[in-house]
């Protein structure tokens, strides 16, 4: 099963790709945060010291958590596009311990690739997020950069680990199912029950920490970004989980008109919402992140600096820290998500190469089964975009009411529409560009491909 | 010429099908050429390999012949892009696949709608609905083709290609998945179509007693016609057939 796992990995290096490219990804901005601790271990005065770890377990902790979920969840996603293999691999005799082991060994083989070689980027942006610093003057230029034991050792180990979690899971859920019901499994109907309490809860933590802003932190200036600032964090992440669901609401109201208006491009995107909810789901997930996300963080700081009083505890030297800090997050965020964004619709789409050239000899050209693909992705962007607008009101709003006093923020009218356009025209063009692509394969030597 | 044309459903002129690169080439057709007349039921055979499909494929403008030309109803297949061929095709041209190509998220009797809706015709459900009863699912409407039989399934991709009305049906090995009963009501159910309404079925099989439901046989070999059999018995065609792979043999030695 080692070797069989081996030489799939040779065969098929373009499914793993996307698993790949999350974890280099996921390890590069990890180590670069970590390298940070690295660099205040190397003997630096106190506050230097503070400033690197308050940055590094801030916003990196911040990174951590985004990046843990996106390796986790396009592993789950290319494993479960995989399942038709698998649950061959189960009829000619393999049993569900050889498979998960394969599951297991590819996942780890790929992780471990990927956080390697992401070492050296790693340090790159390591090198950038400190000259940042220095050049904001809020660490002096004297301190030498240091990429160490802790980059490498979080960079990695946070990476694999979560690849490894997933394929575990993963791995479970296979040995569960008879060969022959893997075989013909349809995708299921409902979400399973800790997925939606786990999504249920991270809402609730979100509203929670919006609540305890207005409730302990009203007129207490930026002191209120503890709480606030993670609020549309958590409701992003809760949303992100539950996009199966939100998928199936959003289609019950737009499908009608939909498939009367659509012709059958809209007509096939309709079933296809309605039966392939979980796998659009993962395609939905990092256009919330990367909304709900972006717009909370940039509507907080724009309001911060435009409030008149300042005020808090926290003296007026940090506020440029917390400044730089907050961009810093929702920097990294914001490009891991587009580009997790990107990564999981390519990854999607090239799976559909079988489905499209079906269509094709159904009598489909291939400008029906591009517009189809655009008809999707126009319903997951303002799916994820209207959703991710909704998690970043936990953010906006306590905040605006505890450091304003008012209920409208104040701030650039620009910033809601710019990223809303940006998740809109990455959706778009990373699902059209890869049907484009996926379409030049001839239509009857498409539907031949097992993936 | 072309009065003749009218009354000729599909020609062929010396069609070749190379597969495979320059230095490892695979000739699937071997420059074939074939006629057949409007209202015509034509079984093809040959041995596992010989070229059956890709016949069908290249006849049907699935796949584009590496040389040669392909005439269905007196119009050659468009040699513009793949919209045109589709276009072409799905007014005119019936498929049932070897491995069905059913839409896995479409239930039966959307899968047999698709190709309407695809061309932009009026979808006439109550015909998709008794065109999959005739061919004896007439409870599994609603059903996935994962929730379905293979036998099942190839009958809903028979459906799907009558559904239209085409002029010309393909269909390549169409009674595969079938027991002895439901072969039989799906090659009536074809015969129909060439005696009723005129059209032209070309089907490939391997069984000589589905072979006797045509009018007459195409034998293949290794890419090439070598044999054809008018008003064909059973018998005559397992005759025939057994020749044909003892002389296939013979040469491959
Ligand atoms: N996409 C392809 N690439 C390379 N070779 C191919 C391809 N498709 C078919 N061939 C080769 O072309 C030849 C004819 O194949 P074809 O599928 O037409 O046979 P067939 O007569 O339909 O056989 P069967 O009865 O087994 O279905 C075979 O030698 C096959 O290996
Ligand atoms: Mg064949």
């Amino acid at each position: 099963m080692v070797t069989l796992a081996l030489r799939t990995l040779r065969h098929r290096t373009g499914g793993f790709l996307a698993t790949f490219a999350a974890t280099f990804l996921g390890a590069t901005i990890l180590m670069a945060f970590a390298s940070l601790f690295d660099t205040a271990a190397g003997g630096v005065d106190t506050a230097t010291e503070e400033t690197l770890t308050l940055m590094a377990s801030v916003a990196g902790g911040w990174c951590l958590l985004i990046v843990a979920f996106a390796v986790t969840s396009t592993l789950t996603l290319a494993v479960r596009q995989r399942d038709r293999e698998l649950a061959l691999l189960r009829s000619v005799g393999a049993t569900p311990g050889q498979v998960g082991r394969m599951v297991v060994v590819e996942a780890a083989v790929v992780a471990l690739a990927a956080a390697v070689l992401a070492v050296p980027a790693g340090y790159g942006l390591g090198r950038l997020l400190f000259t940042l610093l220095v050049r904001t003057d809020q660490v002096p230029a004297e301190v030498a950069y240091r990429f160490g034991s802790i980059a490498v050792g979080i960079g990695v180990g946070v990476t694999v680990l979560g690849a490894l979690l997933a394929a575990l899971a993963t791995a479970r859920r296979l040995g569960r199912m008879a060969a022959q019901e893997a075989l013909v499994a349809d995708e299921p109907r409902r979400m399973g029950w800790k997925r939606v309490a786990a999504g249920v809860l991270l809402v609730a933590v979100g509203a929670n920490n919006g609540l305890l802003t207005v409730l302990l932190f009203s007129g207490a200036g930026s002191d209120a970004m503890q709480t606030a600032g993670s609020a549309s964090i958590f409701a992003s992440a809760g949303l992100a989980l539950l996009s199966p669901a939100l998928i199936r609401a959003v289609t019950a109201v737009l499908g009608g008109p939909l498939a009367r208006l659509g012709g059958a491009g809209g007509w096939l995107t309709v079933a296809n919402l309605r039966r392939r909810s979980h796998q659009l789901g993962g395609a939905l997930m990092p256009i919330i992140l990367f909304t709900g996300i972006s717009v909370g963080t940039l509507v907080m700081q724009s309001v911060e600096n435009r409030a008149d009083a300042p005020g808090g505890t926290i003296p007026a030297s940090m506020q440029r820290n917390i400044e730089t800090l907050n961009l810093v997050v929702v920097g990294m965020i914001a490009l891991f998500a587009a580009i997790m964004l990107v990564n999981t619709l390519i990854a999607a789409t090239t799976y559909r190469r079988r489905e499209f050239g079906q269509q094709r000899l159904a009598g489909a050209t291939p400008g029906q089964v591009r517009r189809m693909v655009g008809a999707e992705a126009a319903v997951l962007a303002v799916t994820g975009v209207l959703a991710g607008s909704v998690a970043s009101l936990a953010t906006i709003v306590p905040y605006t009411i505890a450091r304003t006093d008012r209920l409208v923020p104040d701030a650039p009218a620009v910033i809601w529409p710019a990223i809303a356009l940006a998740a809109v025209v990455l959706t778009l063009a990373a699902s059209i560009g890869s049907a484009r692509r996926a379409l030049r394969t001839p239509a009857v030597e498409a539907v031949g491909l097992t993936a | 010429m072309s009065s003749l044309d009218a009354r000729e459903a599909l020609r062929l002129d010396d069609v070749r099908k190379v597969y495979g690169t320059a230095d490892n080439p695979v000739t699937a057709l071997d420059g074939v050429t074939l006629r057949l007349p409007t209202g015509s039921f034509t079984a093809v055979m040959g041995p596992s390999g010989s070229g059956k499909s890709t016949l069908l494929q290249c006849a049907a403008g699935l796949d584009r012949a590496t040389s040669g030309s392909v005439t269905v109803a007196g119009q050659p297949i468009p040699t513009g892009g793949e919209a045109a061929v589709t276009k072409f095709r799905r007014d005119r041209i019936g498929f049932v696949f070897q491995q069905f190509n059913l839409l896995p998220t479409l239930t039966a009797l959307e899968n047999v709608t698709l190709p309407a809706r695809l061309a932009g015709r009026r979808v006439d459900r109550k015909r998709c609905a008794t065109l999959l009863a005739q061919v004896g699912l007439g409870d599994r409407l609603h059903h996935r083709p994962a929730q379905l039989s293979g036998g099942q399934q190839q009958r809903v991709a028979i459906a799907r290609a009558l559904a239209s009305s085409p002029a010309l049906i393909f269909a390549d090995e169409p009674t595969g998945a079938l027991d002895s009963r439901a072969a039989r009501e799906v090659l009536a159910l074809l015969a129909t179509a060439v005696r009723d309404h005129g059209q032209t079925v070309v089907m490939v099989t391997h069984d000589p007693a589905a072979a006797a439901y045509a009018g007459a046989v195409v034998f293949l070999a290794d890419g090439r016609i070598v044999g054809h059999l008018a008003r064909p018995t059973a018998d005559a065609v397992a005759e025939r057939l057994a020749h044909l792979t003892d002389a296939v043999a013979v040469a491959g030695v």
